[in-house]
């Protein structure tokens, strides 16, 4: 079995979930090494979005550090900026919103704005907040969303809902006129997850190598519901492994 | 033709044009941002600023609001990346000097394009049915669509007094040049401006320059109040084609930011204590070495490939050339004109 780092299962996992040909908005932070990596192995004829307003059908020449990075810029092929871009997912044109976050609740919402009861500002914790989030997840066709898991992260309801996923259940996004599919798998520090059909519940559907389900339960705040048809990940091979450490040689994002 | 040369000092510009309680579009995003005018802003202790921007990274706007400059924010996303929080704003907002008001990004750039355009809202799609829409009633709405009576949401038009951008080139007119991301949002947010555009640039060009490719220029002239010729005026963040990110110095500023205690001697070795901006270079390279600035130094050998003529046609040709004609032509225009005569 290959040697692999967290991160690095991590994003090769995500990568998975592209399909090759298909318009996918790269939100901040390791999204942006999974667009590089997908470029690079199955999905080649991907179109990459981002943020700054940079469009590329090819990998960036370098490793990008931001969703603005200069080398999203150079050698791409439109740069009208974020109005352009962000402008294509109110058209429907995006296939796959890829985003990261602080929270996520069962129904798939995230929160980036904050910890606390934003009514009681003392002791409210601001995050950075919304970005391109809530935008990326109304109106893409489908969410890809990454996440570190632990029990304060996988919440029964977020605290506050910066970018919706099914709101409070079925029926709640087509209610309010979203053109987005919201939320279809979720990459965490410890497994894979999609969302039910009819609940629109959040349920594991994969648990990573060393992990189990037991664990990951007690890593979530609510009564997770697990797939009848659960399996193990399976593990990045060792060539995977070297293909995505050639994207980041110096572990700045895979650490 | 008015020449006005609108160059002056950062001091100059920022005392000139910024006023206690303005609203001020603040340019940039992950990188261009303009820190140069975020220090000379604190030096100047500025009062009560109001800030509309989208996004915004490298701590600059932490800097403001922990300088006591700016009270009310409009974002939908403001840190310091490299420490991965907004630290003084998170302090300020506890104690009750900051107001902030929550927006997505497309919504945020929405609201400027609406400045832009000089209407009052703007409908858009996100921040429906979320925690943003429930808090910032300030700039964000529901209404019946008037064409399908649906529930649309909507946003009001943000329109800043005065705009700060950082920009690669710009000329003594004003006339601002940048490239690459076309400045994300500050093309609108800088037009969308009441009294103008403030701007430090990298290089200055003679106007004959810029206009030899009106296509690169984000603002004319006529928006301008004042260009600031400002090298490395984005420091710690970057300006394409100049220099990259400096991480090393954004972590080590967002240290300060951290923690409160430690943010006033940051503020005063930094800013204070640099008469204007060079002097803040000039420290940088004393302290961390002209090594730190070396390392900033971009990969280049991208200039565009595609050559281009921005020739025009001059209409002087067609003088003395007869109409255009054939003989079906001629044969329809004579019995027409035999017809009309019959009558």
């Amino acid at each position: 079995m290959a040697d692999y780092k967290l991160t690095e299962l991590m994003t090769i996992r995500c990568a998975r979930e592209i399909s090759d040909g298909e318009v996918v908005f790269v939100g901040v932070g390791l999204p942006i090494v999974v667009a590089a990596y997908a470029f690079a192995t199955h999905a080649p004829n991907m179109i990459m979005f981002t943020e700054g307003g940079a469009i590329r059908a090819t990998p960036p020449p370098g490793l990008a550090i931001t969703v603005d990075d200069p080398a999203l810029f150079t050698n791409a092929d439109a740069t009208f900026g974020m109005l352009a871009t962000m402008a294509a997912l109110q058209r429907g044109e995006v296939d796959v919103a890829f985003i990261g976050g602080a929270q996520i609740d069962k129904f798939g919402n995230i929160n980036s704005t904050g910890a606390g009861d934003w009514s009681k500002k003392e002791s409210f914790t601001y995050f950075a907040g919304s970005g391109g989030a809530n935008d990326m997840a109304t109106s893409g066709k489908r969410v890809l969303a990454i996440m570190p898991q632990d029990k304060k992260k996988f919440v029964e309801k977020c605290e506050y809902i910066t970018t919706p996923g099914f709101l409070g259940g079925p029926g709640e996004r087509e209610a309010l006129g979203m053109i987005g599919g919201g939320p279809d798998c979720v990459v965490s520090t410890m497994g894979v997850y999609r969302f039910d059909e009819d609940t629109k519940e959040m349920y594991l559907a994969e648990f990573f190598p060393g992990q189990s389900v037991e664990k990951i339960k007690a890593a979530c705040a609510w009564d997770l519901k697990v797939s009848p048809n659960v399996v193990e990940t399976t593990p990045p091979t060792a060539e995977e492994v070297k293909v995505l450490r050639g994207i980041d040689p110096t572990g700045f994002y895979l650490g | 033709m008015a020449d006005i040369d609108k160059r002056m000092t950062l001091k100059e510009a920022v005392a000139k044009f910024i006023h206690d309680g303005d609203t001020v579009y603040y340019g940039g995003f992950q990188i261009a941002v303009p820190m140069a005018l975020t220090h000379e802003i604190i030096r100047q202790k500025k009062r009560h600023l109001t800030t509309i921007e989208s996004s915004t990274d490298v701590g600059g706007l932490d800097l403001l609001v922990g300088a006591g400059c700016v009270t009310e924010i409009h974002t939908a996303w403001i840190m310091n990346w490299y420490v991965k929080a907004p630290y003084a704003i998170r302090r300020a907002f506890n104690k009750g000097h900051l107001k902030r008001y929550d927006i997505s990004n497309f919504g945020a750039t929405s609201a400027m394009m609406a400045g832009f355009l000089g209407i009052p809202f703007i409908p858009i799609r996100g921040n429906t049915g979320t925690d943003m829409i429930k808090h910032n009633t300030t700039d964000l709405r529901t209404i019946e669509d008037p064409f399908t009576g649906k529930k649309q949401t909507v946003v009001r038009a943000w329109r800043a007094d005065v705009a700060v951008i950082h920009a690669q080139k710009a000329d003594r007119l004003g006339n601002v040049v940048s490239y690459s991301t076309r400045g994300v949002t500050d093309e609108f947010g800088a037009m969308g401006s009441k009294r103008g555009v403030i701007v430090t640039a990298e290089e200055i060009v003679e106007p004959e320059i810029t206009r030899s490719d009106p296509d690169r220029v984000i603002v004319p002239y006529f928006k301008t109040l004042a260009v600031v010729h400002c090298p490395y005026g984005a420091h710690p963040s970057a300006s394409r084609g100049y220099y990259g990110l400096d991480i090393r110095f954004s972590q080590y500023q967002g240290k300060y930011e951290r923690h409160a205690e430690l943010l006033p001697h940051f503020l005063d070795e930094w800013i204070y204590g640099c008469a204007d901006h060079a002097a803040y270079m000039k420290k940088y390279v004393e302290k961390f070495g002209q090594e730190g600035l070396d390392r900033l130094k971009p990969i280049l050998g991208f200039k565009p490939k595609m050559d281009i003529d921005y020739g025009y046609h001059d209409p002087a040709c067609w003088k003395g050339v007869p109409l255009y004609t054939d003989d079906r032509l001629k044969a329809y225009e004579e019995a027409l004109a035999a017809k009309k005569g019959g009558k």
